[in-house]
């Protein structure tokens, strides 16, 4: 197993939060997507291509979520940092698909956590209703930076949890010649098929899905070029 | 009105204290200060009504939120009844909300990522996903400044400007291209991410992609397709542990 640097740690500490900060509280501009925040980990750790294709894979499931108000949806992003982390570390072949299940793992974890920010943020709200009520400028202040804080605080966490659990993987796995050889392609198959439920389902009925059929025939036109 | 490029930028951060109790109600106070910031010395009691009507429960959409942002501003600059500026951020709420996803969640998102992974797949690399990065966020940016200035300028008749706006338009018919994008990624992502591997790795994806599939559509709403990929994972590790 190759050691990781304290200092490339410290760095996807920090991204990783970034990245948890953005699905939600600020500034929502994409990094929070698995397929950027993966990709911008492997290029931390030297190793673009790993990034990209677990990057790629955990995108897929992604695909399937609409992240709308206050229902609970995964969070992908701080996941796909740890998931990166274990795939740089691992023979190549499983790496993709060790690497995804790890992300996959913790970004349920992660999505649990969402709904604990917003039952502390709403308690504090709670605390200070009167004032707010009353028109305090100061309490608004306080309450919004607050907010801010304790999800720095949550993704920071989510950050730690998924690259310790790498860094545990790592060592246990990193000496195994033969990881399971059929994870890649079940998870990418299932990762298709969320990709795919998710485009159906936005599509709905009618003409709409006649457009997911021309993309569908393109891609595999253009899947052939790829493949050869 | 002063203030307007400081509510923008807080505007970034307006789902900062999203709470089940007044969901983005705080953010949306926070950003409108900048904005109220005139009545403070021209009609302190005015302003600190405001302030307190802003910080009541609202919820849509974070991207559109300058419309509301900036209509009920604009209402309190001009001396509005507090209970037409209350009636007016309720009844924006849904539309508001309703339209940022479609547009946003459910099209110019998808679209982009899928966009992203053929582009990838096609070889091009880091710069394909900085590219979009960047798009998105220019256009998320140019469309927080239009519904702030929309909102600021059309105050209380902001219902009418929405609904002659691109907005509607561009919401209903998003969805094709969408569709368009996620259906040629599916195949070239694929291909993409099986490309070093056999035959039968080809079949087990196909496999599992059928299985997928029919869980997500007859399984029920408990079937995900996070933990349809886990628990196919296990099932995967248990065969490969204890498989002869």
């Amino acid at each position: 197993m190759t050691e990781v640097p304290l200092i490339s740690l410290g760095l996807l500490l920090m991204w990783g939060t970034v990245v948890g900060l953005d699905l939600v509280s600020v500034p929502q501009g994409l990094l929070s997507r698995p397929l950027v925040s993966a990709a911008v980990t492997g290029w931390l750790l030297g190793n673009i291509e790993a990034g990209l294709r677990v990057g790629a894979l955990l995108e897929l499931f992604a695909l399937d979520v609409l992240p709308v108000g206050a229902s609970r949806y995964p969070e992908y992003g701080p996941a796909a940092v740890g998931a990166v982390l274990l795939a740089a570390g691992l023979p190549s072949g499983a790496q993709t698909g060790v690497g995804a299940l790890l992300g996959l793992l913790v970004a349920m974890l992660a999505g649990y956590s969402l709904e604990w920010l917003r039952h502390a943020n709403a308690r504090h709200v709670h605390r200070w209703s009167t004032e707010l009520d009353a028109g305090s400028a100061t309490v608004i202040y306080r309450l919004q930076w607050a907010g801010i804080a304790r999800d720095v605080i949550r993704s920071g966490g989510i950050t730690v949890v998924a690259l310790a659990l790498a860094l545990i993987m790592r060592t246990r796995l990193g000496g195994v010649v033969q990881l399971p050889g059929f994870l890649t392609p079940v998870l990418v198959g299932a990762g298709l098929a969320a990709a795919l439920s998710g485009a159906l389902r936005t599509a709905g009925r009618g003409r709409r899905l006649v457009w997911v059929g021309v993309g569908l025939a393109a891609g595999l036109v253009l899947a052939l070029g790829v493949t050869t | 009105m002063k203030g307007r490029g400081r509510a923008l930028l807080r505007l970034l951060a307006v789902q900062g204290a999203w709470s089940y109790e007044r969901m983005i109600g705080v953010g949306m106070a926070y950003a409108s200060q900048p904005l109220l910031g005139d009545l403070e010395s021209a009609d302190p009691v005015r302003h600190r009504e405001a302030t307190a009507r802003s910080a009541e429960f609202f919820n849509c959409h974070p991207y559109l939120a300058g419309l509301a942002l900036g209509a009920s501003a604009r209402a309190e600059h001009d001396g509005v009844a507090g209970t037409q500026i209350q009636r007016l951020r309720t009844a924006l709420c849904s539309p508001l909300g309703a339209l940022g996803d479609q547009l946003f969640w459910a099209g110019l998102v998808p679209i982009l990522m899928s966009l992203a992974l053929v582009g990838l797949a096609l070889g091009g690399g880091g710069p394909v996903l900085v590219g979009i990065v960047v798009l998105y966020n220019v256009a998320r940016m140019l469309i927080t400044r239009w519904a702030l200035t929309t909102g600021l300028e059309t105050g209380m008749q902001v219902g009418t400007a929405i609904s002659t706006s691109w907005l509607p338009r561009t919401a209903a018919r998003i969805a094709a291209p969408a569709g368009l994008a996620a259906g040629l990624a599916v195949p070239v992502a694929g291909a993409w991410l099986l490309q070093p591997m056999a035959g039968r790795s080809m079949l087990v994806a196909v496999l599992s992609a059928c299985a997928t599939l029919a869980l997500l559509r007859w399984g029920g709403a408990r079937w995900t397709s996070l933990r349809v990929g886990l628990v196919l994972a296990v099932l995967t590790l248990l065969w490969t542990r204890f498989a002869p």
